[in-house]
């Protein structure tokens, strides 16, 4: 078995130069990372981002086109998915529908030829672990979404794999439920401590959850960080657009000091985001937060801010601990600026049709090449 | 309003008529059966149970009537394995030539039953095996395979192809997880199909006729020699008989997984 050179302590997870292409389809292009053990990451992206197959080839359904998977050190291209120490829950869950719950917990340790007599105990303590303890005998229709997840992770876990696969298992439950489940898969994780990747398209359960955040577009890994990290320092205008509401600007770069870039109109600035070496005449995209616009009756109101622009609101929504307004700006091109005013008490409320100021600091623009 | 209710007469006009027709026959032989005459008659005359006690006496009938059972357990012996494989490939995998696969195993429906028939007496009499049994079962089960094929591969398509991934995922190797996973899953379907073989093989007429000889017939055969001789009550009751056995099976079948399942199969 071929080993990964040049690490002492092995990660739990390395993945070198892995493509995927099927039907003519390139799923995945190049994709490598290590993960710690211990460590929570997310794999966040939309739909066909390739962050499925990118997990299904961790868990052995499917050869990579090229590349190498490593688990704990070892290449495991060509070890079958029942011989990977690999606990898996699936997006709708794959629970065996002619068995107990008990049963489906029993069934990895019945086939990975676990000493009989401890069996009951331990499918037991798994069960009071995602504290389904008395429900271990119901079928699996006779228990509620939220008890058949639960009865998904013990499964994945009972056998106490060297990595836990999570592949969107959370997406078909309610808001309330889901939320409450992401919590459970944390607290269960720090429990046991397992080393887990989870696929998500939600934006939110990847900040709540992770440790660490992979964002992928295209098949194509565009950056690892830790969650702030991934909010704060996005690596360029795709990561910015996916996390968080975020609006571009759109110019070209008219003058560049230290750290600050002028670009498009009089009074726009920002600084370079991750890796733009700027120049002049470049083409250039701020992204601006939606939090990090103020607005006001008036730019006298809007405080000490560097760049103000006025416009009128074009919509307003109450979303209760904050409204979320959409500022158009003539001086903008007629841009559509969406803004968060988390304080619509002390700002009084700005109707549909208002001529209202918006500011923002320049330290808060990222400006990106693309 | 008017329209409507022109509507619903049209409507209930086809459905008793549709009922009528379908329930025709066995009404007939059920009321047959119960005649108290020599003559076999709808509306009866009179009734009486006396029919059947000649058919619980006559050995000829319940001997036929075993080997007809003989038949179909074998039918269904055979069916289940070649059936259930061949089903659950069919739903699961990009089978190569899944097209002409799915021909090939029309061919039993579009070749006349006469046709089959003689072609596997031709067969059978090259291997020396006529005047057994157990070729009739396997000729029933050659001739009804499709209906057994259609049942298991319905519930196999209807199957979460993940359910084998976690399988896998949970240690299980590639026989394991067949036999732990996917027979119990597609279970519906194969008990949907067994039983339908069953009720077909014991049913099978012509197929049998070709492959008998008078030692061994089977029981639609020894009725249809009844027939061209005199036609007497008895007849009438052993069909009630046969019947019923056929109805057991049905309501068999939707004890254990539901008529709504055969229904729904493509």
């Amino acid at each position: 078995m071929t080993t990964l050179m040049g690490t002492d302590a092995p990660f739990a997870v390395s993945v070198r130069g892995v493509n995927m292409v099927f039907d003519g389809v390139h799923a995945v292009r190049d994709a490598t990372f290590d993960l710690e053990k211990g460590r929570f990451l997310t794999i966040l992206g939309p739909s066909g981002s390739g962050k499925t197959t990118l997990l299904r080839m961790i868990a052995g359904f499917g050869k990579p086109t090229s590349g190498e998977v490593f688990i704990n050190g070892l290449a495991v291209g060509s070890v079958p998915p029942h011989r990977r120490s690999i606990g898996m829950v699936f997006q709708k869950l794959a629970l065996f529908p002619h068995m107990t719950a008990a049963e489906n917990v029993a069934f990895p340790l019945r086939m990975r030829r676990f000493d009989a007599r401890t069996i009951p105990d331990r499918v037991q303590r798994y069960l009071d672990l995602v504290k389904l303890g008395k429900l271990g005998d119901r079928r699996i229709h006779e228990l509620s979404g939220g008890q058949q997840q639960r009865v998904a992770i013990a499964r994945a876990l009972v056998f106490e794999p060297d990595l836990l696969l999570l592949d969107e298992p959370l997406a078909a439950l309610d808001r309330k439920l889901r939320e409450e489940m992401q919590l459970e898969f944390r607290r269960i994780q720090r429990e046991l401590d397992v080393t887990t990747i989870n696929v998500t398209h939600d934006q939110r359960e990847a900040l709540v959850v992770s440790d660490e955040i992979i964002v992928m577009d295209h098949g194509r890994i565009q950056q690892k960080a830790r969650p702030e990290a991934t909010y704060r320092q996005p690596s360029n205008a795709f990561v910015a657009n996916f996390i968080g509401v975020t609006n571009f600007i759109d110019g070209m770069v008219t003058a560049v000091d230290g750290d600050t870039i002028a670009f498009d109109r009089p009074g726009l600035a920002g600084r370079p985001g991750n890796g733009f070496r700027p120049l002049v005449g470049m083409a250039a995209r701020g992204a601006l937060r939606a939090e990090q616009i103020r607005i006001a009756g008036g730019r006298e109101a809007l405080g000490d801010v560097d760049t103000v622009f006025e416009g009128a609101v074009t919509d307003a929504i109450f979303e209760g601990e904050r409204v979320v307004y959409e500022v158009t700006v003539p001086d903008l091109d007629g841009a559509a600026l969406r803004v968060f005013d988390h304080d619509p008490v002390a700002h009084s409320q700005h109707e549909v049709g208002a001529a209202v100021a918006v500011g923002w600091n320049a330290r808060d623009v990222l400006v990106f090449g693309d | 309003m008017k329209g409507d209710r022109s509507k619903a007469v049209t409507l209930w006009t086809f459905v008793v008529a549709a009922l009528i027709m379908l329930s025709a026959p066995t009404l007939v032989v059920l009321g047959a059966s119960f005649t108290a005459g020599n003559m076999i008659t709808f509306p009866p005359e009179g009734l009486s149970l006396k029919w059947y006690a000649a058919i619980a006496g006559a050995t000829d009938l319940r001997d036929a009537f075993l080997r007809s059972l003989i038949v179909a357990s074998i039918c269904t012996a055979v069916a289940i394995p070649t059936g259930t494989l061949a089903g659950i490939a069919l739903a699961k995998y990009r089978v190569r030539f899944a097209a002409g696969v799915q021909v090939y195993l029309l061919l039993p429906f579009t070749v006349p039953l006469i046709g089959s028939g003689i072609g596997l007496m031709l067969i059978f009499g090259r291997w020396g095996v006529l005047g057994q049994l157990w070729p009739v079962g396997v000729a029933a089960a050659v001739i009804n395979l499709p209906f057994m094929i259609w049942a298991v591969t319905a519930s196999a398509a209807a199957l979460d192809p993940d359910l084998e991934l976690a399988a896998a995922n949970c240690g299980a190797p590639p026989l394991s997880t067949f036999l732990a996973v996917t027979v119990p899953a597609v279970m519906p379907g194969i008990i949907t199909g067994a039983l339908l073989m069953f009720i077909l093989a014991l049913n099978e007429f012509l197929v049998s006729l070709l492959l008998v000889d008078a030692r061994i017939v089977t029981l639609p055969v020894q009725i249809y020699n009844s027939i061209r001789s005199i036609i007497t009550p008895d007849l009438a009751a052993i069909s009630v008989v046969f019947i019923a056995v056929a109805a057991a099976a049905i309501a068999l079948l939707d004890r254990l997984v539901g008529l709504d399942i055969f229904l729904k199969s493509k």
